[in-house]
């Protein structure tokens, strides 16, 4: 007799079903009579005083909304419902929670946990700007099942370079850029058979990677492709290393050489092996001076003489334990100027090595797993480790007393950001960066080497891409997600019913999968689009670009794909329909951007290409569209807008440069302004008819934005408008969402920014007084994807942390005491 | 009736499906069981045998009649079986063995071909190094060391060289797929080292699970929340409940 609830039909389901979409409604408290219903929301929204005994209680959300503090990083939602991706409808139905019976509020989780409401925006407001400013029903969207790749390695640029290279395990590559406030400006994606194991910046600004596949890849940066590669010739490659200068590279080999390569302007050259041994080279380092080599294997670690290739000097990292019946694998090494070699193994050690006498200097046990990785600031003052137990900590260089002229190294600071082994750690001149294989990049800085508080200051945790991998057709409501290499179309589900504000409203049809589309071959998909109307879908692959025609009959879909696809310069980086799904706009390398003509049985036709007036070497990696059809913005990697006019096909103008990353453009449906946000959170509105920066953006720029606004962490990924609120921009990021009021005054760094639950308590006169312009909902994180269906309807894409979590690769146990 | 039971069991200790028939149907002769339904055949047979109608079930059935026979002559039958079994048998054997000689030979063959090729190697070693250029077939002059070159060669002569020397062409090692089984290896190493028995990694809904115990905020266990687990379970539940369901109807 199997022992598990639910045997009959009747019995309330435990948890809601699977894939639902949650839709609430949230009302405005500056109308008296929805300000009553949402206080009698209040308690309905709320129904969790204590789980009820016999269920399980699946999201208990935290208990009262309080208004929060614009915290960094604010703590997780309670957990989503369990969910499948697929259920069959007469189960859905059959499982659908009453709105308002306690239990099936109870099983309704916590998505309906919190009341929270718009504010709405002028005092007196009618009915109409009632439900027109702050109310909207939200598709709660948690079935996008993307799972984020671990981080695999980390490369600072050196010389005080302003750029980090990150590899993930998926193959992928990206550059963050420190200038940009961390904004992650490229993404090469990955590819099935190229692995990357090391990554290094040489001469100058270049980027060489190296992986098990035995080749050494050069990175096109401007264009964000691979430029060449180049076999090792000693099999899978575990390491890579440049020297000081840049100019020569050393990889370590499974076959346990050791290869000198020169870089050479347009490629590399296969200089010289060093003296070859048995045993893989896990990790590889020069000395500053780059007379001398050390490369750590298994049980033991070498040191060799670049000009003779000779090994000089070996050492038994496991000599003086005894009993030993594990290998000790080296896992990371540093050479330092001083002559001391710094290793960290399997055993949890950090080690300092006399490489001329060959005796253990210093020895600090961080772990009781392995410590897989190490990184040294320029100055070999400070070391940072990481641990497979997903902790980090910092060494330092100390005196031993004051004043003392003797220094040794001291473990200083322990932190635990990850949960996973962190794979990868590199020390920036200011901070402490660490990858995981949870997928997170942190960015800790060093509080004693920042002088004033800013962005700098900031801790950073980055799991989710700075761009968006959803996109939505408005009219068909379906959304398409893009992940490594397939890509899932959903339809949204629907309701009938109204709810009060804050209140999950069951579905009269639940959200479908309609269509998973696998791309073929081993290459993954740069970016996708589905077309307003639903019936074009298009991706990108690094040397495909493929369109499809999505047909709808009743229940059944049909995907056809559309032959002969015109030629285009590829990759392309970003896809864009137009507003009437009538043409396509493809962005590609060297600041062009194609537009291909869709006709209608299912055909394509390249129209123009527009290129930039001067010419530009990088790729375009964001594209506006006017919903008139009208204009096109495109930005490049140079972080240069141009717009362009479509109706005559010409260069219209270009937006004043500013000297930071563009995270999101859009243009304004009814006054064709441009808003553009970017990367240090700075917001414009450039008028493309008038060709300059609108009154309101002057004012903006004038009265400086708010400092809690200016010091969030994550860039503003997607920016949209409400066709019937002229006045209002919808943007997000991963941690909040804001309607933008252009018509309320701006705050002051004395007011609270995140006032909206403030805001409810107050009476109505002083409301009116504490109102401004940013109205900031963070109800929803992480948010990958906000958009506006139509007037009063959104659409939020979530993925909680835990849910991909637990498909990442085991972590490591860790004891508590006590449990 | 004793006797026979224990004389035809001693003949038919050789055969092996039907000696548990034939006691069987000569104790119980009507009843033959679904079991041995041949058996009880044949165990009718014998005692008709006896009384004198063992030529027609001879001609009737050849091998088990021979069978039946035991009582001309208890050496002779078996012989007989033998002999048409053994024929097959022998020329079996003999071709096995031809098989083997022709084996035998063609690697004798195959030595002597290889003997008298036995310079090959360096002949070809010396080729190779005469017009290194043209076999340095990666895009980079790579530095060949010998155990790369002896792979090469083995590569060439296991496929059947027979050419007199100076036909030869490269081989990508690519293409023998070495980078594959050591990329294999590689990872193979780094799996073991990592999350191999003795590095103590414990399942996301364990490790979760305490940070949820010690969590202020309460949440659903990992386990639900992740819907690629219990799979069985779920289904398991589903199929019930059908079940269920009819059996209330």
């Amino acid at each position: 007799m199997p022992r598990h609830p639910s045997p009959g039909p009747c019995s309330p389901p435990l948890f809601p079903p699977p894939g639902r979409r949650y839709a609430g409604r949230w009302c405005p408290p500056a109308a008296p009579v929805v300000r009553d219903r949402a206080g009698a929301a209040g308690p309905l929204a709320r129904p969790f005083p204590s789980p009820t005994p016999g269920t399980v209680p699946p999201a208990p959300p935290s208990p009262v909304p309080l208004p929060r503090a614009p915290l960094p990083h604010p703590p997780a939602e309670p957990e989503p419902p369990p969910r499948s991706l697929r259920i069959s409808r007469r189960d859905a139905q059959s499982l659908l929670p009453l709105p308002v019976s306690p239990p099936a509020a109870t099983s309704a989780s916590g998505c309906a946990g919190r009341t929270w409401g718009w504010c709405a925006g002028r005092s007196g407001a009618g009915a109409g700007a009632r439900c027109g400013m702050g109310e909207f029903e939200v598709h709660r969207v948690r079935f996008f099942g993307l799972v984020p790749a671990g981080v695999r390695c980390l490369a600072c640029q050196p010389r005080g370079g302003r750029r980090l290279a990150l590899a993930r395990t998926d193959g992928a590559v990206e550059v963050y850029n420190f200038a940009a406030n961390y904004f992650q400006e490229k993404v090469i994606p990955g590819h099935e058979g190229r692995s990357v194991e090391a990554l290094c910046w040489a001469a100058e600004d270049r980027l060489f990677g190296a992986g098990l596949g035995g080749e050494i890849t050069e990175y096109d940066l401007s264009r964000l492709c691979v430029a060449r590669s180049v076999d090792g010739g000693g099999g899978p490659i575990w390491s890579m290393a440049a020297n000081s200068s840049g100019a020569q590279l050393a990889i370590g080999c499974e076959d346990g050489s050791v290869k000198l390569f020169r870089v050479v302007p347009g490629g590399i050259q296969f200089e010289r092996n060093l003296d070859r041994r048995k045993g893989r080279i896990l990790c590889l380092s020069w000395h500053p001076s780059d007379t001398h080599i050390a490369a750590g294997s298994i049980d033991i670690l070498r040191v060799f003489d670049v000009s003779s290739g000779q090994t000089v000097q070996r050492i038994m990292v496991n000599y003086h334990v005894h009993k030993v019946k594990r290998e000790c694998i080296v896992w990371s090494i540093a050479f330092l100027s001083s002559g001391t070699v710094v290793t960290s193994d399997s055993f949890g050690r950090v080690q300092f090595w006399d490489w001329e006498q060959g005796t253990l200097s210093e020895s600090h046990t961080v772990s009781t797993s392995a410590v897989l990785s190490l990184s040294v600031s320029e100055k070999e003052d400070s070391i940072v480790v990481g641990t497979s137990t997903g902790a980090t900590y910092q060494f330092q260089l100390l005196p031993v007393k004051m004043g003392s002229l003797e220094k040794r190294w001291v473990r200083t600071k322990p932190f635990q950001h990850h949960t996973h082994d962190v794979r990868a750690v590199a020390h920036s001149s200011t901070a402490l960066i660490s990858g995981g294989l949870d997928a997170q990049l942190v960015i800790r800085p060093l509080m004693e080497k920042i002088q004033k508080k800013g962005y700098e200051a900031a801790l950073r945790k980055f799991t989710f891409p700075h761009r968006c991998l959803v996109s939505c057709a408005r009219k068909a409501r379906l959304l398409l997600f893009q992940f490594s290499q397939h890509l899932e179309l959903w339809r949204l589900g629907s309701t009938n019913e109204t709810g009060k504000d804050g209140e999950v409203l069951p579905l009269c049809r639940m959200p479908e999968h309609l269509v998973q589309l696998k791309s073929k071959g081993p290459e993954h998909i740069y970016c996708s689009c589905v077309s307003p109307c639903g019936s074009w879908v298009a991706y990108s692959t690094a040397s495909r670009f493929h369109l499809y025609r999505v047909q709808y009959e009743g229940d059944s879909v049909s995907v056809k794909k559309v032959p002969k696809v015109p030629k285009l310069l590829l990759p392309a980086y970003q896809l864009q329909f137009s507003a009437d799904s009538g043409s396509l706009f493809v962005a590609s390398a060297r600041g062009s951007v194609h537009v291909l003509q869709l006709l209608e049985p299912g055909g394509c036709k390249h129209l123009h290409t527009f290129r930039p007036p001067s010419g530009c070497p990088e790729a375009v990696y964001l594209l506006a569209v006017s919903a008139d059809g009208h204009w096109l913005a495109a930005v490049s990697g140079d972080w240069a807008i141009h717009v362009y006019n479509l109706k005559c096909f010409k260069h219209h103008c270009t937006v004043p440069t500013y000297d930071c990353a563009v995270t999101a453009l859009a243009i304004h449906p009814v006054t064709n302004n441009l808003v553009i946000s970017y990367s240090d959170q700075q917001l414009f509105e450039f008028s493309i008819p008038e060709k300059q920066y609108t009154a309101w953006s002057r004012t903006v720029q004038n009265h400086g934005l708010h400092k809690a606004w200016l010091e969030r962490d994550s860039p503003i990924t997607h920016i949209t408008f409400n066709p019937k609120n002229p006045s209002h921009i919808l943007l997000h990021d991963i941690y909040m969402f804001c309607v933008l009021d252009k018509s309320l005054p701006l705050p002051d760094n004395s007011a609270l920014l995140m006032n909206q639950s403030t805001l409810k308590q107050l009476p109505e006169t002083a409301r009116q007084r504490q109102l401004h312009a940013f109205k900031i909902c963070k109800k929803f994180q992480p948010l990958l994807f906000a958009d506006l269906l139509d007037e009063n309807c959104l659409v939020m894409v979530e993925r909680p942390i835990v849910d991909f979590k637990t498909e990442l690769p085991l972590p490591i146990q860790q004891k508590k005491f006590g449990t | 009736m004793e006797a026979v039971g224990r004389e035809e069991g001693g003949v038919w200790r050789g055969g092996r499906g039907v000696a548990r028939g034939v006691p069987h149907g000569g104790r119980k002769a009507g009843s033959a069981s679904g079991a041995g339904r041949e058996g009880g055949v044949r165990g009718k047979m014998a005692p008709r045998k006896k009384a004198g109608v063992a030529a027609a079930a001879r001609g009737k059935r050849g091998p088990p009649a021979a069978h039946l026979s035991p009582a001309s002559s208890e050496d002779e039958a078996p012989e007989e079986v033998s002999f048409g079994a053994a024929r097959e048998a022998a020329e079996a054997e003999r071709k096995h063995r031809e098989l083997l000689k022709e084996k035998r030979r063609r690697r004798q063959e195959l030595f002597v071909e290889q003997k008298r090729r036995k310079l090959l190697p360096e002949a070809v070693l010396q080729e190779l190094t005469a017009e290194k250029p043209e076999v340095t077939f990666n895009l980079i002059p790579v530095p060949f060391t010998k155990a790369v070159y002896c792979t090469m060669i083995s590569v060439k002569i296991t496929q059947g060289l027979a050419e007199p020397k100076g036909n030869y062409t490269a081989v990508r090692l690519k293409d023998q797929s070495l980078t594959g089984l050591h990329q294999q290896l590689a990872k193979d190493f780094l799996n073991t080292q990592l999350y191999g028995p003795d590095t103590n990694r414990v399942q996301a809904n364990e490790f979760f699970s305490l940070e949820n115990k010690k969590d202020p905020v309460k949440k659903a266990a990992v386990q639900f929340v992740d819907k690629s687990w219990g799979q069985e379970k779920k289904l398991k539940a589903i199929r019930f409940k059908k079940r269920w369901l009819s059996t209330q109807m």
